[in-house]
């Protein structure tokens, strides 16, 4: 075999062919425009939710047969509930919350199953003096909340409590204590930890990205599949290997496909961000000036986006590479599901470890994944969204992606090359995998 | 068994293995220059035996049928032409350099399965084509335009590949091919499923590419139309050559000798099987093929039936068909198959090298 054919320009003429042929497509243009619309409603739907919020008012029941406890336990309650947010105009602002006090309690429990109320706290004094609360709910017993019934409790009990010191205690008045929340591994800007909404911007952005990460290539990588088996069911293969490399073949289809998924990408995501930019103004716009909720975008620089479109180019590039050459290995657009299911799950797997890595857990396993592809894009990804990672992690998980994609690149080339010729076969994944062996 | 042979113009000779090639073109007596070789090229896929030691020769600008049934390795040799399959040994070679050493524009292949991108245009996927071997897009929607104009499908220039007839979609397929003007066109049966208005088309087309000096190969089972074509051929069987050579000297060599006879109304096999050493090899409505075994002479034949009183309208010594010679020398007709064992050739082909 001693040609060697130069990759340009076949790759490129194939790769715009395979992008001109799926753009052009009636459902691709369909596709886009749905996705455009349910995605425009995703990030409205903090606004929408943020209004029916505002319509809408808890009322919570409070059960105490102590007159005296009964007040204190709805002052309690009523002023941690209705903590108003930062900068709200005082004069305009509706309380989420109504406490109050309840007639008996099985009027109250008749209350809450009919959906009329939204809870029961019911306060009572234990015979050795103990104030006991009792928060009965329909909703989740870890809800926040549930947590905000618990700290009324201490309070309540605590002003029970210096209630019955007698009138020459010398014990000084009660000081609320300050609280600080201090982590270890806070993402940083130019050295500079970020502020806590920049923090919770990003842990926010991290899921967006890293879903919409996921998607892509599951999606995309499906589509480089179906691509090649088509035109091996279609048997027009059979024209186009002798007309060009598998090489250029494999390069110029996942170039092309991977521009027109990026296309499709690009149409949806940047209407979405700009909604998610927008969303404070139009927060201020429809509900007033004080449902601005700091925008969700704060945490997002220049440096994140280039880190999300390297890894997103990358971790694409590696399952695109490897879906192709399993859509060469089908003779049927059909039996791809059940080839792509292994593949799918490996997906998975970074998926979840890069969501775990978001919401603080994972610990060594986080760290071992964000440079092992095909995790890597995943994990590195959710990495730099939520934490402090040292520049030379980052250079070697790129470095160590770059070689994999390579090595896969010449595997599934060889694969590519074998399997289009293979009809009336269902090879199967056993199949697949002896023959990547064989290719490598 | 079968017999391995080399037919040249006036002698039937048995093939030497080590029989080089520079004189097996001087002994086959070919008009043209050889270009293409195939030198003892042989391939296995898994235990089968695809191709053992197959040795033959095309010359330059002529039309070559390369013969055989299903499965005798005609698609695995074109492939290995053109690089998509390697050689396990031996190797092919165009005007003294390895095929894989040439450029892929050397070639035009029209594969056995037909196959187009469903939804694209007729025209767009000509220059498609074209546009992989390096031809400019302008050249090659005029070109392509032309094309479509002779073999009478210019109206679908823009309609998508789906909505023709599968005819027409080889056609269009076959133009896909020739477009970038290769040295050598392969062929794989290209006249299945063409009505007999559109084979006259793609036979005029083989008739001109080869007056502009390309050199025209193609399998085919049907024999007549390799017979009404072809300069020489190649016979294969199991992966061997069984003979090869021009179409004349074959016939000549088969030792064979026919008489084309036509009568008023129906031939009744009746007075055939009345005549001594003369068989039906071709029957038909109205005139009939017989073979005349050695020692009976066609005079003596004409005078049993003229004493018979059988109305003779056409009487005419013919070559014996090659359809005849064909079956004398592979056992079995043209279109019995060979076939491998799938998980065999699933195998091999993954194992298997390609360029």
């Amino acid at each position: 075999m001693a040609r060697r054919d130069p990759l340009m320009p076949n790759a490129g003429i194939v790769a715009r062919r395979e992008y001109r042929d799926r753009v052009r497509s009636p459902m691709f243009i369909f596709s886009t425009i749905l996705l455009i619309g349910v995605a425009l409603v995703v990030t409205l739907a903090p606004i929408a939710i943020r209004y029916m919020d505002r319509a809408s008012v808890t009322r919570i029941a409070v059960v105490a047969q102590d007159e005296e406890l009964a007040i204190r336990a709805i002052g309690v309650a009523d002023s941690l509930l209705n903590i108003p947010p930062d900068g709200v105009d005082q004069a305009t602002w509706k309380r989420p919350f109504v406490v109050e006090r309840a007639g008996d309690a099985a009027s109250a429990a008749a209350d809450l199953n009919s959906g009329e109320i939204g809870g029961v706290m019911t306060v009572q004094r234990l015979p050795s003096g103990q104030i006991d609360v009792a928060y009965t709910t329909n909703g989740p017993a870890d809800g926040v909340r549930s947590q905000l019934v618990g700290f009324a409790a201490i309070a309540i009990g605590i002003i029970d409590w210096t209630s019955s010191l007698p009138e020459d205690s010398q014990l000084g008045a009660f000081v609320t204590p300050q609280f600080h929340v201090e982590s270890t591994n806070v993402a940083t800007e130019g050295g500079i930890a970020l502020s806590p909404q920049a923090v919770a911007s990003r842990s926010f952005l991290g899921v967006v990205f890293i879903v919409l990460m996921f998607m892509t290539v599951i999606i995309y990588g499906m589509w480089v599949a179906t691509g090649v088996a088509a035109e091996k069911s279609s048997r027009v293969m059979e024209l186009m290997i002798s007309a060009a490399s598998p090489r250029q073949l494999l390069a110029g289809k996942v170039a092309g496909i991977g521009a027109a998924g990026l296309t499709q990408y690009v149409a949806i995501v940047v209407p979405a961000l700009v909604v998610l930019a927008l969303q404070d103004p139009i927060a201020e716009a429809v509900l007033g000036p004080a449902w601005a909720a700091g925008t969700p975008m704060v945490g997002l620089t220049p440096g994140l986006l280039l880190g999300y479109g390297v890894f997103f180019l990358l971790g694409f590039t590696l399952f695109a590479l490897i879906y192709a050459a399993m859509g060469s290995f089908v003779s049927r657009p059909d039996d791809l599901q059940t080839m792509s299911l292994p593949l799918s799950f490996v997906a998975i797997a970074g998926y979840l470890s890069a969501i775990a890595a978001l919401s603080g857990g994972g610990g060594t396993w986080t760290i071992i994944a964000s440079f092992v592809p095909p995790l890597s894009p995943f994990v590195m990804l959710a990495r730099l969204m939520i934490g402090a990672v040292p520049p030379w992690h980052v250079a070697l998980s790129i470095g160590i992606l770059l070689v994999t994609i390579v090595f896969v690149a010449l595997v599934a080339t060889r694969m590519y090359a074998a399997g289009v010729l293979l009809y009336g076969q269902r090879p199967g994944i056993r199949a697949f995998l002896a023959a990547a062996r064989r290719a490598g | 068994m079968v017999s391995i042979v080399l037919v040249c113009e006036n002698w039937v000779a048995p093939v030497h293995p080590d029989l080089r090639l520079t004189a097996l073109s001087t002994v086959l007596g070919y008009a043209r220059p050889v270009s293409l070789e195939i030198d003892h090229v042989t391939k296995r896929f898994g235990t089968n035996l695809a191709l053992d030691r197959l040795t033959f020769e095309v010359p330059r600008g002529s039309v070559f049928g390369f013969l055989g049934a299903n499965g005798a390795g005609k698609t695995t040799t074109m492939r290995i032409c053109l690089g998509i399959l390697a050689a396990d040994e031996g190797e092919a070679r165009w005007d003294g350099s390895r095929t894989t050493d040439l450029p892929r524009r050397t070639w035009g292949y029209l594969p056995e399965e037909r196959g187009l991108y469903p939804r694209m245009t007729v025209l767009d996927q000509l220059v498609y084509f074209a546009s992989l071997y390096g031809v400019p897009a302008s050249k090659a929607r005029k070109d392509a335009s032309g094309w479509l104009e002779r073999f009478r499908i210019a109206d679908y220039a823009p309609r998508r590949a789906e909505e023709l007839s599968k005819g027409n979609q080889q056609k269009v397929q076959f133009i896909a091919a020739i477009l970038h003007d290769p040295e050598v066109l392969l062929m794989d049966e290209p006249f299945t499923g063409l009505d007999p208005i559109n084979l006259v088309l793609l036979r005029e087309a083989f008739l001109e590419l080869r007056d502009r000096d390309r050199t025209l190969i193609f399998s085919t089972h049907q024999m007549e139309a390799a017979e009404a074509l072809c300069e020489s051929v190649a016979i294969v069987d199991h992966g061997r050559l069984v003979a090869g050579g021009t179409v004349s000297a074959l016939k000549r060599a088969s030792g064979r000798r026919a008489v084309r006879l036509g009568v008023e109304g129906d031939v009744a096999p009746a007075w055939v099987a009345d005549l001594t050493g003369v068989r039906v090899v071709r029957p038909g409505a109205g005139h009939v093929e017989l073979e005349l075994d050695p020692g009976v002479e066609p005079a003596s034949v004409l005078a049993a039936l003229v004493s018979k009183g059988v109305p003779v309208t056409h009487f005419e010594l013919a070559d014996p068909s090659l359809e005849a010679i064909f079956i004398d020398l592979v056992g079995r007709p043209a279109d019995d198959d060979v076939t491998l064992a799938p998980d065999a050739l699933a195998a091999a082909v993954a194992a298997g090298g390609v360029a």
